[in-house]
């Protein structure tokens, strides 16, 4: 049994793995706002925005849909997110400015609890 | 000239101060924070300790950034099948140099008590993203002792998230070359308290394997989930891989070659609050190992082990944070080899290793714990033979102790640290556990570093 997961399964599942790395990115449908979202906001607001994830409690991170960041101006959240605010790093040197228009929109579709 | 002891210990103050002096004007960050732009206190309350936002960013593979990409985005306009590019433009390097002394209450003998070591170690590291989704924790070390670099602690791993039952999902791969390495938390060996120890003072001979045995002579392939950012579950298989060994594997000189796959698993379970984290879980390792070969005769060793990890932050003390950290390690061995190569006197042996400490964070700048110890097992004089300083002369693997730190980061990236290790019991007795007159106090170590990560 032992030796036949050293020669037979461990590498399968290692070459699935790989496999799996090498499949392009975007097998799954997203759009590439939600994408950028995804990768840049997520770990701290949390998929829903609500910062309700482990490093956004911890942080403190803003409930995106709340009134105190939709009631901000389109500019001052492109601010925000390029320069950064508090523990909130910028991301003006990797985000394009499309990228970051799109961003506030994607912000503003957050639907209020 | 004579250098008694206070003037050693003088010379030693004097120069953490120096250092400390000279490197006031240091702005050094290491690549996590290049690559996130973010400060060090972020990702933890103080190196090596991961807060909840440092535990994510292991989770997800190392690879969050904000800094400038070399980039190229698949264009959905024309239906192109070109691969995507999202390089760093500065390469994840970075370099942790330890200075340190150590004395012991008693010298061991034949040797110069009140040991300068400059450097202890150098570690150059390649942490980082390596793409989209692969990242890692690359280790290099170079120690004074054994005067060369050798391959340290290293967890390579791909992540990715997606929603499973309406809840967020993480999952991973990783390749690693230590069992624990790849652990979220502090209360597993690779990353648990001490965080930074002498290499030169006395340490008990009985130790579990999963508790640093086979740390670097391994190689590692697992996978691990964390689901609803509570349940983690994680396993690896690993198999013997030793540094400067031949390859294939002839098993010589080795004390542990692992024979088939060794498992390891972690299951886990965490909850975040603004101030609260808690973490509590088990994790373990059964590994059938041949000592010096790769053929015939095998030990056996299972280990069970549980942990919990709690952090407070005190929002009526500038959000100071309060950690309470603990393990308890079961290690189940059946010796077959070694009892037929006379090297133990009976088969069935067990070790218990508990290991428990309280942290305050003063803010980042300072940290103070206290951390017991207490490992006790099967006596047996075969396994644990008498020997002056790292023998036992009943044969008993027992150790309990205590150790005290404070380490004082002037900046994020600088630590001074002090730390005072004390023996109750050591390999089995309180006084001539060795057999050669040695007391179990007389290896109480003064351990002072200064570590710059930049």
């Amino acid at each position: 049994m032992s030796r036949i997961f050293v020669h037979l399964v461990a590498p399968a599942g290692i070459s699935a793995c790989l496999i799996a790395l090498a499949l392009p990115a975007g097998v799954h449908a997203q759009s590439d706002v939600a994408k950028v979202y995804k990768t840049n906001c997520v770990l701290c607001h949390a998929a829903d925005g609500s910062g309700n994830s482990p490093s956004g409690k911890a942080l403190g991170a803003k409930d995106l849909a709340s009134s105190e960041v939709q009631k901000k101006s389109d500019a001052e959240i492109a601010e925000m997110i390029a320069k950064g605010k508090g523990k909130m790093p910028a991301f003006g040197a990797k985000l394009k400015l499309d990228d970051i228009k799109q961003l506030v929109a994607y912000i503003r579709a957050i639907p209020k609890k | 000239m004579k250098l008694t002891r206070p003037f050693v210990y003088l010379i030693a103050a004097g120069t953490v101060i120096l250092i400390l002096i000279t490197s006031r004007d240091s702005r050094a960050v290491p690549s996590y924070t290049r690559q996130t732009g973010l400060p060090c206190a972020t990702c933890h309350f103080a190196p090596p300790e991961l807060t909840p936002f440092g535990r994510k960013f292991k989770l997800d593979g190392y690879v969050f950034r904000t800094k400038p990409e070399v980039t190229e985005d698949q264009d959905k306009h024309k239906k192109v099948h070109d691969s995507t590019l999202h390089l760093l433009e500065a390469y994840p390097l970075s370099v942790v140099f330890d200075t340190s002394f150590t004395s012991t209450s008693s010298p061991q003998p034949a040797t110069q008590n009140g040991n300068f070591q400059f450097p202890q170690d150098i570690s150059l590291f390649l942490a980082g993203a390596w793409a989209d989704h692969v990242g890692s924790f690359a280790q290099v070390t170079y120690t004074a002792q054994g005067n060369h670099f050798s391959w340290d602690n290293t967890d390579v791993r791909y992540a990715n998230t997606h929603d499973l039952f309406g809840k967020p999902f993480a999952y991973g791969i990783t390749f690693n070359n230590n069992p624990t390495v790849e652990d979220l938390w502090n209360s597993t060996p690779a990353w648990g308290f001490p965080f930074t120890a002498s290499n030169v003072s006395p340490t008990p001979t009985a130790k579990a394997i999963i508790n640093g045995a086979l740390a670097q002579d391994v190689a590692g392939f697992g996978g691990y989930t964390m689901w609803n950012e509570h349940l983690y579950i994680g396993g690896t298989i690993y198999r013997s891989q030793h540094l400067g060994g031949a390859q294939p594997n002839p098993g010589t000189g080795f004390g542990f070659n692992i024979r088939g796959l060794a498992p390891y698993w972690r299951v886990a379970w965490q909850t975040v609050t603004k101030n609260n984290s808690l973490e509590f879980g088990t994790y373990g390792m059964h590994v059938k190992s041949s000592p010096t070969a790769v053929t015939g005769l095998t030990n056996g060793y299972t280990d069970w082990a549980f942990d919990f990890q709690y952090d407070r932050t005190i929002p009526q003390f500038k959000n100071d944070v309060l950690s309470f950290r603990g393990t308890y390690i079961r290690e189940n061995s059946s010796l077959g080899a070694t009892f037929a190569a006379g090297g133990a006197s009976l088969i069935g042996h067990h070790l218990n290793t508990v290991q428990g400490n309280v942290e305050y964070h003063y803010g980042s700048k300072l940290s103070g714990t206290v951390g017991l110890f207490k490992i006790t097992g099967t006596p047996d004089p075969l396994l644990y033979v008498q020997a002056p300083v790292s023998g036992s002369a009943n044969g008993d693997p027992r150790s309990n102790g205590y150790i005290l730190n404070v380490s004082w980061w002037p900046q994020q990236n600088i630590d001074l640290a002090v730390q005072y290790t004390g023996y109750l019991q050591f390999n089995g007795a309180q006084t001539n556990y060795d057999g050669a007159g040695r007391k179990a106090g007389g290896n109480n170590a003064v351990f002072l570093l200064a570590r710059f990560v930049f």
